[in-house]
């Protein structure tokens, strides 16, 4: 009897142990990846004279893919082979976690001076991140004498140059049914768009901003053409707010000439959405990612008639960026490959697998990707609004998306 | 000593419990009181305010959230609740086959992962899907306009909840003894009297249970109308994610939590109400 009150007691008592346990873990789980990172200076000294260079990435699982064949290929590329061993810590985004660059943030304000930081990809947001919690001395700069091969690169990082490699682009570009609009009817400017949207009404949409890239640039590039100075596009400052009535104004007048369905005017959500609508050819006509439709086009879920073209002015593109920490341990790995993902081979690995914008393209191999020929990554009109962009979806779900 | 022994089983009882009741206050408790203060709270300052619950029953947008979630929902109920109640009395009354059949499918929507289904619906019942598409076959351009409304919401939205509803009412039919009703018909009731007097009064229980299963696991849908809705109006947890995910306005989803939960209570109490009646009863 009296054991076995002993045993429910211990029982009761592991049990509470466990949930402590469990809630301690999980609660602190994502900050523990950061708190590990800093004091990992010794991983960096591998054996058999190789030094491990471990490469931060983060975004959709498309970029895992890549991320993945290219630590897999820098591993087993002669040139690199014997001097370092390249480890992939990814990052998937949108799980609810600390982001690659608040764990940088984070640990550059807690002084750790050796971190595996030792290699990052940055995209436009996750620099202006950066630049705004805590200044350019996070990432140091690089040293060109051994990125050999960024001098054939002529594309610019949104900030940060020097410090910033832009190693691929992506950008937004009207996607269109070559089936129903004849190659001279296809609209070149933006004026000639909202031509063609007024004269095609129902045959053109734009997912809701908020919920996917290609809405989200239709909308800003709508609003910030409206707007004289330039210098708007890259600047979180809210006195432009004041300046995007007009802009709207214009997507006021666009909307009773958006796609249709039950005699109501319908924005799709996300990027996906519209592009099922134009893939089914209940349109015509939308902004769409470059890499979304080259790559549902190779696997055949998009028709081969759905073509891709720019106007001008164009809308957003953003090359991605790499970069090396201030704090890596191994800049030396850091720099080694950043040089090889700027090699031909590396780009046409991102050309081929993912339907990137190669930065570069001497030897690189476009076949299949022809379209991306046409998309000069230095020309790209990079856009970074900083937390600007939560009042503008705000404001048109108040204003546009109630319209009906 | 008789009394220190009964403390001690209590104790034993209280530690045995401690575990669940921990779990419960650490995951459900906590968060639940910590977001009903947040809703009180202005986003800057932290100041108690009632803002953030103005803002949704003001702002004409949001109040046409409501109204449109309450809309689908209670349609929902309505027919989920209807379609399964005759299919429950299909299956235990009617004897054959067919209705063998019907009643080991009628689960299978179950088995199939929600995000497939939406796909497969929205493939069907798109403006340029399947329905259309065979309508072409015969010279009509039909199309049927469910895709973003609530039409094809609510159809979705039967898939998931008519089997489970079903599968309720089904449990508390098999509850009634045959021999009650063939006593019933002995004397001479009339199908229509014996369901009636007896079928109906004692399976209505499961029935308004359903029902409050229906309403609760609905108002707070999201991956039917995330993927099925149009821009606006929009169901309220997709309006709770623009708050949280859109517009970073962490007070203010809070508060519409609140406002999901009050209406969810709603339906709580009729369930709860509904179970202390059935002591009456018997």
């Amino acid at each position: 009897m009296k054991t076995k009150r002993l045993l429910a007691a211990l029982t009761a008592s592991a049990l509470v142990a466990t949930l402590f346990a469990g809630c301690g873990g999980s609660g602190s789980g994502s900050d523990n990846a950061a708190a590990d990172s800093g004091s990992a200076d010794t991983s960096s000294s591998a054996s058999a004279g190789k030094t491990t260079v471990n490469v931060w990435a983060t975004g959709s699982d498309n970029v895992r893919q890549i991320f993945e064949t290219l630590v897999e290929d820098f591993n087993t590329n002669s040139e690199y082979k014997d001097t370092y061993e390249a480890k992939l810590n990814f990052l998937l985004s949108g799980t609810g976690g600390a982001t690659l660059p608040d764990m940088l943030i984070s640990s550059y304000k807690a002084n750790q001076e050796k971190t595996d930081f030792d290699v990052m990809d940055l995209g436009d947001e996750d620099v202006t991140k950066v630049l705004s919690m805590v200044g350019e001395d996070a990432i140091q700069p690089l040293d060109f004498s051994k990125i050999p091969n960024a001098e054939k690169v002529s594309a610019k990082p949104i900030a940060l140059e020097g410090k910033l490699q832009p190693y691929r682009g992506t950008t937004v570009v009207l996607a269109y049914n070559s089936d129903k609009i004849p190659e001279n009817e296809v609209p070149t400017t933006y004026d000639e768009l909202e031509q063609w949207i007024k004269d095609h009404p129902g045959r053109f949409v734009y997912n809701t901003p908020g919920t996917g890239g290609a809405g989200d640039s239709f909308a800003r590039t709508t609003v910030y053409n409206l707007i004289d100075d330039p210098s708007a596009l890259t600047s979180s400052d809210p006195k432009w707010m004041e300046q995007w009535d007009a802009g709207f104004e214009k997507l006021k007048e666009l909307h009773p000439y958006m796609y249709k369905s039950g005699g109501t005017i319908v924005y799709p959500n996300k990027n996906q959405g519209a592009l099922d609508l134009l893939t089914q050819g209940e349109i015509d006509m939308c902004p769409m990612w470059a890499d979304m439709v080259l790559s549902q086009r190779k696997a055949g879920i998009v028709p081969e008639s759905v073509k891709i073209t720019t106007i001008q002015p164009s809308f957003q593109g953003s090359v991605q960026g790499i970069c090396v920490p201030a704090s890596s341990s191994n800049p030396e790995g850091g720099f080694a490959f950043i040089n090889y993902i700027l090699s031909a081979d590396a780009q046409t690995l991102l050309v081929q697998q993912m339907a990137a914008i190669p930065v570069v393209t001497d030897g690189v191999d476009l076949s299949g990707a022809e379209d991306l020929m046409n998309l000069d990554t230095s020309k790209f009109r990079t856009m970074g609004i900083g937390d600007l962009g939560t009042d503008f979806n705000a404001r048109w779900d108040d204003e546009i998306g109630t319209l009906g | 000593m008789n009394k220190a022994k009964e403390r001690n089983r209590m104790l034993i009882g209280y530690a045995l419990a401690l575990p669940a009741f921990l779990t419960v206050m650490l995951t459900v408790a906590y968060p639940i009181v910590s977001n009903v203060i947040m809703s009180f709270q202005d986003e800057g300052t932290g100041a108690f305010t009632l803002d953030n619950y103005k803002y949704f029953f003001t702002t004409p947008a949001q109040l046409k959230n409501i109204g449109f979630t309450l809309y689908i929902v209670v349609m929902t109920v309505v027919l989920a609740v209807v379609i399964a109640y005759l299919l429950a009395l299909y299956l235990r009354f009617i004897k054959s086959p067919i209705s063998k059949a019907i009643g080991t499918l009628y689960l299978l929507p179950r088995f199939i992962p929600g995000l497939v289904a939406v796909y497969a619906m929205i493939t069907i019942i798109r403006d340029s899907g399947v329905i259309n598409r065979i309508s072409l076959l015969f010279g009509y351009d039909f199309k049927p306009a469910l895709m973003y409304h609530a039409s094809g919401m609510i159809m979705m939205n039967l898939w998931f909840n008519i089997p489970f509803a079903a599968l309720m009412i089904t449990a508390g039919l098999g509850a009634i003894p045959d021999s009650v009703i063939e006593s019933a018909r002995d004397v001479g009731a009339s199908k229509l009297r014996v369901f009636r007097s007896i079928i109906l009064p004692l399976s209505v229980k499961d029935v308004v249970i359903a029902g409050t299963f229906v309403f609760m696991s609905n108002v707070g849908s999201f991956t039917t109308p995330y993927l099925m809705g149009g821009n606006s109006p929009k169901m309220l947890a997709i309006a709770l994610f623009d708050q949280f995910n859109k517009y970073l306005n962490y007070n203010r989803a809070a508060a519409l939590s609140v406002i999901m939960f009050l209406i969810c209570s709603v339906s709580a109490g009729v369930y709860i109400y509904t179970n202390l009646k059935e002591n009456e009863w018997e």
